[in-house]
């Protein structure tokens, strides 16, 4: 690993789609076992970015830079197996198979090829199902689930592939306050036992606020903030980007009486 | 290419394409293989072929019949059979559409039989000479009838509502939805559109060339052809689609024979789908 | 392993056994119909891996069965024995799934289907007019065995019933296996698929070449058995417009599938032809709407969704 430690960079990356910037020359750094925040307002291209750093879309220019090898040409499939992964925003079960079928899959193809045979895969995604809390449904038909199950499923799913980073794009969506809060809990404490390093992107602030150890702000396709919840929570461009100018105006007085 | 054969290539190439833009429509909005396509062709074949023997009127007059009965053919075939099976992935609405095609097929053969069917029209034999070349009337007429139907669908695209929804829900069937679009009733008259366009490039084949139901697996493998060169969706680019293999089975016949007239039309298309699977043209209907 | 397993391996065999006997009933005519119904089969499970379990559907598959029967017409032709032309068969089409579909099977969904329609009537013709090879439209003999007739349809009854079994099997174990639940993914969802780390290319043409490989060795049993093919036979799109109605009624996506509806439909077809003659077409189309309609999952599927509703119900009861 280089420098502090550093797993994953992301360098002066960009999408265009013609006029359109969605990510425009976006660079921050993530160290092993963090969880950063990737926060911004609707259509701030936080996912866009995600699909970028997978391969999922080819990238306008830039680089990402994964484990000190450059990834940015690597086919999606081939980013997965290294250890990167992500969630999806709209869960995307494996529709017609089972729940634990989906979780093996994960774990059929996720890493490298070690203990890649069908009797190791089972056993891990057995465990990894027990350990999400799923047990009692996983033999259920994904089309058969609740919503909060399909994205504890999904997550499954990508912690069976035994990945070292993983962007989890807006998990929360759909849930309500309860479920949130259980999500919140579940993360936390599979990223300590697998030692993960979690990409979190959401847009409501408060689930990232107490489980981020730091936050990347996008707007408009651009990072206009990094740094601790507090750092950030207090900044005016963050609160201008998602309420407007006025109640950004009072943060700024608020600071300067201080 | 002398200028004949470009002149035959020419006008074999307007029908083409009118031809084509129906199944290109259909393909390429609605979403459907039509494997009847074919069908549809002949059957406006054979309904100009009545009207003429039993009212002796021309096919160019008879082919507004014949797009009428087609486009409401086409909206019940869409509305009773199709759209339930929209979601569920080509193989059944590919195997629903094959069996249109058959039922029409058997239609055809219990009426008209196997046998070849001309429409002997007064003024078959004549043509008109530009230079050394001849152009016969039927082809000419044929001709410039395919590209005012042509122009006339453009225009009913860029300038009517409903065909400015079908654009719409083209390019972006939630954001259609969004405000407020009968989607389904977009995809239905546009698949009705394209049996219309099916059933008037029947007329207007009846009566240059003779049919029969040996043509409808044929036919289905030249729109093909032209779809697919064009870009699925693409009104003009059909239309190259269709003029393209108009010059080349020309060619083809022309230079190796007849035999390789279909073969041609064949190697041209998985060529494409080979190198540019999104046709000449390119994605979508604005290119 | 578990009773029911048991119980189920142990109906095959005794399935497998009266298949293997059957022939001595038999009139020469079911035989042959028969033989008819296990090609059907294997032909329809190399469809089913490809569409009832990858969801691509290669509507063009004959083109393989073709190849077969043109690769053992023109190598028996040249002297060679028949176990040597059939694994040329099956290679040559190998080769052909593999080159044509690497540049299609990189696109999704319909590309492929059509594509495969234009290959294989690019392939027709192409067999059509190279006369001096393959005996152009009018067709080609191969060498007739000198045998007593029953012997020798006896003999292709009991060939083809051994490639629909090696075919169903192997078909089994590869979906059970590591490739299988990558195959399946892909129909599940593609994109999720390639997330998770599945060389879905890869998946793709492996498969479309196993559905070659059996495909072709049916039509080199074929050619052999008929002692003449035509081009416009061996291409046709029927069968593969059969072999797709065979694996919706039978089930797509099963193992059994393909070879109950082989089955069914050959049924359907000796009854039919009789019945109507004049209006076969319209009957199958009708029949193939009706089973897209009502029985969409085919035979199998729908006793599987019966006895998962059995289940259900038994279950509520129950916790009542």
């Amino acid at each position: 690993m280089g420098e502090n430690n550093t797993i994953l960079k992301i360098m002066n990356l960009s999408k265009h789609f013609g006029a359109l910037k969605a990510v425009d020359e976006v660079s921050f750094e993530v160290k092993k076992g963090e969880i950063i925040g990737l926060i911004g307002p609707n259509g701030a291209g936080k996912t866009t970015l995600t699909n970028l750093a997978t391969g999922a879309y080819p990238k306008t220019d830039g680089k990402v830079i994964f484990k000190d090898l450059d990834i940015s040409n690597l086919k999606p499939y081939q980013i997965a197996r290294m250890g990167l992964t992500r969630t999806f925003q709209v869960v995307k079960p494996l529709i017609g198979m089972t729940v634990e079928e989906n979780v093996l899959v994960g774990s059929l193809y996720g890493r490298d090829k070690r203990n890649t045979d069908m009797k190791n895969a089972s056993k891990r995604a057995k465990e990894i199902i027990k350990l999400v809390g799923l047990e009692n449904k996983k033999d259920s038909l994904v089309s058969d689930i609740t919503l909060p199950d399909l994205k504890k499923m999904e997550f499954a799913r990508v912690l069976a592939m035994e990945p070292e980073v993983v962007f989890l794009d807006e998990v929360m969506a759909g849930l309500n306050p309860t479920e949130v809060a259980e999500a919140s809990i579940l993360v936390k404490k599979i990223r300590l036992e697998k030692d993960l390093t979690i990409v979190y992107i959401e847009h409501i602030m408060k689930a990232v606020m107490g489980i981020s150890d730091r936050i990347v702000v996008l707007h408009h396709g651009r990072k206009i903030v990094e740094g601790t919840p507090q750092e950030v929570v207090n900044n005016p461009a963050v609160v201008e980007a998602y309420l407007g100018k006025r109640y950004a105006k009072g943060i700024k007085e608020a600071n300067n009486e201080e | 290419m002398g200028l004949q054969m470009l002149m035959n290539a020419t006008l074999l190439g307007g029908l083409y394409a009118l031809m084509g833009i129906g199944f290109s429509l259909q393909w390429g909005i609605s979403g459907i293989i039509n494997l009847s396509y074919g069908a549809m062709v002949m059957l406006g074949s054979y309904i100009s072929l009545e009207f003429f023997n039993f009212f002796h009127i021309d096919p160019f007059i008879s082919m507004i019949m014949s797009g009428a009965i087609l486009f409401v053919i086409g909206a019940i075939i869409y509305r009773g059979l199709l759209q339930p099976f929209l979601k569920g992935g080509i193989v059944f609405t590919l195997i629903l559409t094959f069996a249109v095609r058959l039922i029409v097929e058997n239609i055809i053969l219990k009426v008209w039989s196997a046998d070849y069917r001309t429409i002997r029209l007064v003024y078959a034999g004549s043509n008109f000479q530009l230079g050394d070349v001849y152009i016969p009337l039927t082809k000419f007429l044929t001709f410039i009838t395919a590209g005012i139907l042509i122009y006339l669908t453009y225009l009913f695209m860029m300038n009517t509502k409903i065909g400015k929804g079908i654009q719409a829900v083209a390019l972006d069937k939630e954001g259609a939805q969004a405000v407020g679009m009968d989607v389904e009733k977009m995809y239905m008259i546009n698949f009705a559109l394209g049996t219309a366009l099916a059933g008037l490039t029947g007329s207007l084949w009846a009566s240059i060339y003779s049919f029969s139901p040996h043509l409808l697996g044929p036919l289905v493998g030249k729109v093909f052809i032209i779809a697919i060169l064009g870009g699925l969706g693409n009104i003009w680019g059909a239309a190259a689609g269709g003029l393209l293999l108009g010059f080349a089975e020309t060619a083809g016949a022309g230079f190796l024979g007849s035999q390789w007239q279909e073969a041609i039309g064949m190697v041209i298309m998985v060529s494409v789908l080979l190198w540019r699977p999104y046709g000449l043209m390119g994605k979508k209907f604005f290119g | 392993m578990s009773n029911n397993k048991k119980v189920n391996i142990f109906l095959l065999i005794i399935a497998v056994v009266l298949f293997i006997f059957l022939p001595r009933f038999l009139s020469g005519y079911m035989v042959r119909v028969i033989t008819t119904i296990f090609m059907y089969a294997v032909i329809a499970q190399g469809m089913n891996i490809m569409s009832g379990y990858m969801g691509y559907l290669p509507f063009g598959n004959a083109m393989f069965f073709g190849i077969g029967a043109y690769v053992t017409a023109i190598g028996m032709s040249k002297g060679l024995p028949f176990l040597v032309v059939v694994p040329l068969a099956a290679i040559t089409a190998i080769l052909f799934s593999i080159l044509l579909g690497l540049p299609v099977l990189r696109l999704r969904g319909h590309y492929f289907a059509i594509a495969t329609i234009g290959m294989s009537a690019a392939i027709l013709s192409v067999v059509q007019n190279a006369t001096e090879i393959t005996g152009g439209a009018m067709g080609t003999t191969l060498p007739i065995i000198d045998k007593d007739p029953s012997i020798v349809y006896n003999y292709f009854y009991l060939a083809m019933f051994g490639l629909m079994i090696i075919t169903t099997l192997s078909l089994h174990f590869i979906i059970k296996s590591r490739f299988g639940f990558g195959i399946r993914s892909i129909k599940a969802n593609e994109e999720a698929a390639i997330s998770m780390g599945i060389n879905t290319t890869y998946h793709k043409v492996v498969a479309w070449a196993i559905s070659a490989f059996f495909t072709s060795i049916a039509g080199a049993l074929y050619a052999y058995w008929m002692s003449f093919i035509a081009p416009d036979e061996v291409f046709d799109v029927m069968i593969a417009v059969n072999t797709i109605v065979i694996m919706l009624i039978g089930g797509a996506g099963s193992i059994l599938g393909p070879i109950i509806g082989a089955f069914i439909i050959e049924l359907f077809a000796e009854v039919a032809w009789s019945a109507f003659l004049e209006y076969h077409l319209a009957a199958l189309g009708i029949i193939i709407i009706i089973i897209v309609f009502f029985v969409p999952k085919g035979v199998t599927g729908t006793i599987a969704d019966f006895i998962k509703r059995k289940k259900i119900r038994a279950r509520k009861k129950v916790s009542i």
